[in-house]
């Protein structure tokens, strides 16, 4: 989330709050066709050019939090159009998790340089002198870039002692790291599915908020009306996102108010991988594998199948700590039916895997779990409950920020065998991820531990969060040291044999 | 001075966080600059929801309260202005 992007955050909340409280009040999902406009009432656009563009706009995203589909702008169809496919207690789904919404995109222009009003046509004119494709020259008012001869070196920006040539990019496509932003033929935004990894980084950038994900809050809650044996898991980074007073016991206390039977720590799935990927890395590196990547963020790992596919077999085979702990509380209860919360969209693909389909049967964000808690009228402040929660390792709840994968995973690596000299090395935005893996590729990184993380910071600074980064690390970091284990090893929930060195 | 800033679930929705954020980083501003603003202190809280948006339909959150005058529908741009308003000499 961008904590400055205050109207979009506004816009997408609130039809997060709209869709949870129908589905709470079982109003008939006819009603939709309303909902539009108690979202944006009165007759004068706040947002855009026009109220009706806006309200258009919020039906598509009312759309895509029931999990349907963007409707074409060619066609006629009404917002209710394909309602009974969402009006179900499991998880509907269909591709491609990640929507431009058209009419919604501005078709900003794509890289370029240009000069600004800041030109004076100098004497030195530097710009000209250090292009290497003679793309600049001094026109009548300024200096001019031939936007054909030009190949966006930046260097004539750099030269530049007026600060007068600026670098312009779709904020969307600049915040893709793995390049998967073409554009359609109006020049609007078009996402390439053969690229794009989902890590939702274009949906928080997009500064007109046209790109959405789908949601599962719908069919969540009708699910959690129906059922009994409901389970929430909490990513790592859940601390601090619901607000400073909220205590991380009353987070948990708030989620069972609204319908969970319990609630567990993923960073108790943590230590399940850590104690697995540490075993792995020692018995395969560096003899049958020159390296191993980490496997918990999802987007990482698809970006090295799609993107490297001969590399992806040296990805760790453990399960992500999601996974692991949703089969953890499986063991317990082979009844239930489990829901990741989080800061991430992947895990909604993550979740359809073949291999995790049984285990994960819904995913939501912080958002929209927020949402829910304003629908039900919850305010977690409020609630009065003294208990702690210790499902967890230090080295396990230390997950959500970067670096703390790797961390967790050599030191107890080393705790089995001192001996070994591990390497580690860690990427946290998907450019950075790109060029490790180049790296890798190329044989640079043979016997090191890599850890990918598609966000910047880590977890911490995922797409579905509520609250800024240094809030969030803070209390990561508070909760992580209130841990009675310090690492997996001792962590009693655990079975022994996983936990034997 | 004493702002207080609701983090009940409505307001937190609607980004009672970021206002935080944004007033936590007016007080460096504010710091650095001691002959422009008064010596007062600058004294921000977060509080438990005031139930303004519990008893009207209207749209209220974020709601801020400074010296107990209280803001609907803050937003961190209006905060600061006022708070920077009554704190310059």
């Amino acid at each position: 989330m961008k904590e400055s992007y205050v109207n979009l955050i506004n816009i997408r909340r609130q039809v997060f709050a709209k869709i949870a409280k129908m589905a709470y009040d079982e109003t008939d999902l006819s009603e939709l066709e309303k909902s539009s406009y108690e979202i944006l009432p009165g007759e004068v656009a706040i947002y855009r050019d026009s109220i009706f563009r806006e309200r258009a706009i919020v039906d598509e995203r009312l759309r895509l939090t029931l999990g349907l589909g963007i409707r074409k702008p060619t066609e006629y169809h009404r917002v209710t159009d394909g309602i009974s496919e969402a009006d179900v207690d499991e998880t509907q789904f269909n591709e491609p998790l990640v929507n431009v919404i058209t009419f919604a995109c501005e078709a900003c222009p794509t890289k370029s340089f240009y000069v600004t009003d800041n030109c004076r046509k100098c004497l030195a004119h530097p710009c000209t002198n250090v292009c290497p494709t003679n793309a600049v020259s001094i026109g009548k008012d300024r200096a001019n870039i031939d936007q054909d001869k030009c190949i966006k070196c930046g260097r004539c920006k750099e030269t530049c002692p007026y600060s007068a040539i600026v670098k312009y990019e779709r904020p969307c496509a600049a915040a893709c790291g793995v390049n998967a932003i073409d554009s359609d033929y109006l020049g609007r935004a078009k996402i390439n599915p053969d690229r794009c990894v989902s890590c939702g980084n274009c949906i928080i950038q997009c500064p007109y908020g046209a790109i959405s994900d789908k949601s599962q809050i719908y069919q969540l809650i009708k699910s959690l009306k129906k059922n009994n044996h409901m389970y929430a898991i909490i990513a790592p980074s859940f601390l601090g996102q619901f607000g400073p007073l909220a205590s991380p016991v009353q987070i948990f206390e708030g989620i069972k108010l609204l319908g969970f039977e319990d609630v567990v720590e993923v960073s108790l799935g943590a230590d399940i991988t850590t104690l697995r990927e540490a075993k792995e890395f020692l018995e395969r590196v560096p003899n049958e594998h020159p390296y191993m990547g980490t496997s918990c963020c999802n987007s990482w790992t698809i970006m090295v199948e799609k993107l490297f596919p001969d590399q992806y077999k040296y990805i760790s085979d453990s399960a992500s700590p999601m996974v692991e702990t949703a089969k953890y509380i499986k063991s317990k209860d082979p009844e239930a039916i489990i829901a990741f919360i989080g800061p991430c969209i992947s895990k909604k693909l993550e979740a359809l895997r073949e291999d995790v389909k049984d285990y994960v049967h819904f995913v939501i964000t912080y958002e929209e779990l927020m949402g829910m808690f304003v629908a039900k009228g919850i305010e977690l402040s409020e609630i009065e409950v003294s208990k702690e929660i210790q499902d967890a390792s230090a080295l396990g709840r230390g997950y959500a920020i970067a670096g703390g994968v790797a961390e967790a995973v050599k030191d107890t690596a080393l705790k089995i065998d001192p001996s070994r000299e591990i390497n580690v090395e860690g990427a946290s935005t998907l450019h950075e991820c790109m060029k490790l893996m180049r790296l890798a590729k190329a044989g640079k990184k043979n016997g090191y531990l890599l850890e990918g993380m598609a966000c910047s910071g880590g977890c911490i600074g995922g797409p579905g969060t509520l609250a800024s980064i240094n809030r969030v690390r803070k209390a990561v970091t508070e909760f992580k040291n209130q841990s009675e284990y310090e690492t997996p090893f001792d962590n009693k929930i655990i079975e022994e044999e996983l936990r034997d060195k | 001075m004493k702002v207080k800033v609701c983090v009940g679930s409505n307001c937190t929705l609607l980004g009672s966080m970021g206002i935080l954020d944004q007033i936590d980083d007016l007080k460096d501003i504010i710091c650095e600059d001691e002959d422009s603003y008064s010596d007062e202190e600058l004294e921000v809280e977060a509080i438990k929801c005031l139930g303004f948006c519990k008893e009207t339909t209207d749209k209220v959150a974020p709601v801020v309260v400074i010296d107990d005058e209280p803001m609907f529908n803050a937003t961190s741009q209006t905060v600061m202005e006022k708070i920077v308003k009554k704190m310059r000499k």
